[in-house]
């Protein structure tokens, strides 16, 4: 039951209690008044009256009283039900707008101050979180520029042997995954903090994908893999060309490498009803249902005795779901395991 | 060819100047705006390597003061922040190429090398290397005398890499001129476009032209 309902009931109650006292109260006046009178007559003829006027007076008097209530309570919660619509769109990304006041000082005014004071400090600490990340990555690029620099420098020495001339080079790659996990990371936290602008421009989507058809096939051939493009109608949307083709090579990338030797991996373009559908399918593997939800998250791995050899930076999926929402479109996932894995890409089309 | 270096950080500026120098470039350093300006003054460089982050003046400060001055020396932007809105930006204030840090040094190298001879570039229709010929005009590869089939990113790949002759050219440069990428996919793409590439034109033959530097790039040279 409501507080609404609640106390409506309540206030009916009270009132109907108290028209009753007040009904008895007149019954009882008028009674003695006829008794001293001693008209009998006069008296039943009251009597009779005294029903119908509490009968007229009281029903009204009792709807009027519960439609009052009802009135009321509406009036005084009308803030609470305001400040739960406006608590329900609360995410990570709007905290610092604060809650609407009413101003009047009361309970609910208060209560909606102090959440506006903790939604002040969440967004401060969201935000130091952010920056931290921001910095750390920058910080990190200085040095990784200064030790890739001095390990390309002593590769290029004549005098190094071949076995030290191979460690540095394993080095430089180790260097430069580290560095792509630098770069990945400052991508994802200027795009947490709002700080990446896209380029949005119509883009023939259809065109994108068969390019990346091409780089997909060269990217499967040596491990055996057949790639085929099952359909590509032609649709336009409306976005980044560079970050499309970012996230097309990334859906691709992952497609080879989580396969299986001789394994497939087929991509379609379609026009949906509003979206153009990218979908990409991979056999191998596949991911676990309980893993299903995390696949997005950063640096989630999934279970290493599946992928042990599988070489990347760990944040191929979310940098895919960042350029996704930041077109207004969604992505899934979804998994048989050892059969074959799906990812489908939804963006909005161009008008 | 003199090339003017401006970094901030000691240890960087330092690994740039030695693979520029062994690359037969003059190079010259200074680690803030200021002395860079007035550097730009003194002497007449061919190309000039300015970091973004400079302490006092900034790298786009400069750059925008250069312009100003009708100072039209190509110039190579360092920035650590790595944005997209950053090199638009750094375009627009009239610098010429663009390189995020971490960079590889090959990639800088080979970006000055092209930035200080762009003027005198081989303008020939039909690029040579020993007796590999292709045709910019009609698209077609030879070597030999027998013609090579090639796709249209093979092409792209060989007629960049027959641009500069002998010279390493790194992965990320391939990527950019040649796939028009602007960030690391973080895929082995390059290098397997590469190893078709190396089978259709070095298969058959007993001199191989197209050669990995490992941890470097890859360069096409008559020597082993």
């Amino acid at each position: 039951m409501t507080i609404r309902t609640r106390l409506s009931l309540w206030y009916a109650g009270v009132l109907t209690a108290s028209l009753l006292v007040i009904g008895v109260g007149t019954y009882r006046e008028l009674d003695e008044q006829l008794r001293h009178n001693h008209r009998r007559e006069a008296e039943e003829h009251a009597i009779l009256e005294t029903g119908e006027l509490l009968f007229q007076v009281g029903l009204p008097a009792v709807l009027l009283g519960l439609a009052g209530g009802w009135w009321l309570t509406r009036r005084a919660l009308a803030p609470m039900a305001e400040l739960t619509e406006a608590i329900k769109k609360i995410h990570e990304c709007n905290l610092r707008e604060p809650l609407p006041r009413t101003g009047n000082g009361d309970e609910l005014d208060r209560l909606t101050g102090v959440f506006n004071e903790m939604l002040a400090r969440l967004d401060d600490s969201f935000n130091r979180t952010r920056e931290f990340t921001l910095h750390a990555s920058h910080e990190l690029k200085t040095p990784l520029t200064v030790l890739c620099g001095e390990t390309e420098t002593a590769l290029r020495d004549e005098s190094l042997s071949a076995a030290e001339r191979e460690r540095a080079a394993s080095l430089l790659d180790e260097l430069r995954r580290l560095a792509r996990i630098v770069d990945g990371l400052t991508l994802l936290a200027k795009a947490d903090a709002g700080q990446v602008a896209l380029k949005l421009e119509p883009v023939r989507f259809d065109e994108l994908v068969r390019d990346n058809f091409a780089d997909a096939q060269i990217l499967a051939e040596p491990h055996g893999i057949q790639v085929e493009l099952a359909g590509c109608e032609e649709v336009s949307v409306r976005g980044d060309r560079h970050r499309l083709r970012q996230l097309l090579l990334n859906l691709a990338d992952n497609a080879v490498k989580y396969n299986q030797p001789q394994g497939q991996v087929t991509m379609s373009l379609r026009r949906a009803k509003d979206a153009a559908e990218f979908t990409i399918a991979n056999t191998g593997a596949g991911i676990p249902p309980e893993m299903l939800p995390r696949v997005f998250d950063r640096f989630f791995r999934g279970d290493p005795a599946h992928s042990p050899t599988v070489d990347g930076c760990g944040l191929g999926l979310s940098i895919a779901q960042w350029i996704v929402s930041a077109h207004g479109g969604t992505i899934t996932i979804k998994s048989e395991p050892s059969k074959q894995t799906t990812v489908i890409v939804r963006l909005p089309l161009q008008d | 060819m003199r090339v003017l270096v401006v970094e901030d950080e000691k240890k960087t500026a330092s690994f740039v100047r030695k693979a520029l120098q062994a690359e037969g470039f003059a190079v010259d350093v200074c680690h803030n705006g200021d002395d860079a300006l007035a550097a730009t003054r003194a002497t007449p460089f061919d190309g000039i390597v300015l970091d973004i982050m400079l302490p006092g003046r900034d790298g786009l400060s400069v750059l925008r003061q250069l312009r100003e001055r009708k100072n039209t020396t190509p110039v190579l932007l360092l920035s650590a922040r790595g944005e997209v809105n950053e090199r638009v930006e750094g375009l627009n204030a009239g610098a010429d190429d663009y390189l995020p840090k971490p960079f590889e040094l090959a990639e800088l190298v080979a970006r000055v090398r092209a930035l200080t001879r762009r003027s005198g570039e081989n303008k020939s229709t039909v690029l040579r290397v020993v007796d590999l010929t292709l045709d910019t005009v009609t698209h077609r590869a030879q070597r030999g005398g027998a013609d090579i089939e090639l796709t249209a990113r093979e092409y792209r790949l060989l007629e960049f890499l027959m641009r500069s002759p002998g010279r390493l050219c790194g992965r990320m440069m391939i990527l950019e001129k040649v796939w028009d990428y602007d960030f690391d996919p973080g895929t082995n793409l390059v290098d397997v476009y590469i190893r078709r590439l190396r089978e259709k034109i070095d298969a058959n033959f007993e001199t191989k032209l197209l050669h990995t530097v490992r941890g470097a790039g890859y360069l096409l040279k008559d020597q082993p």
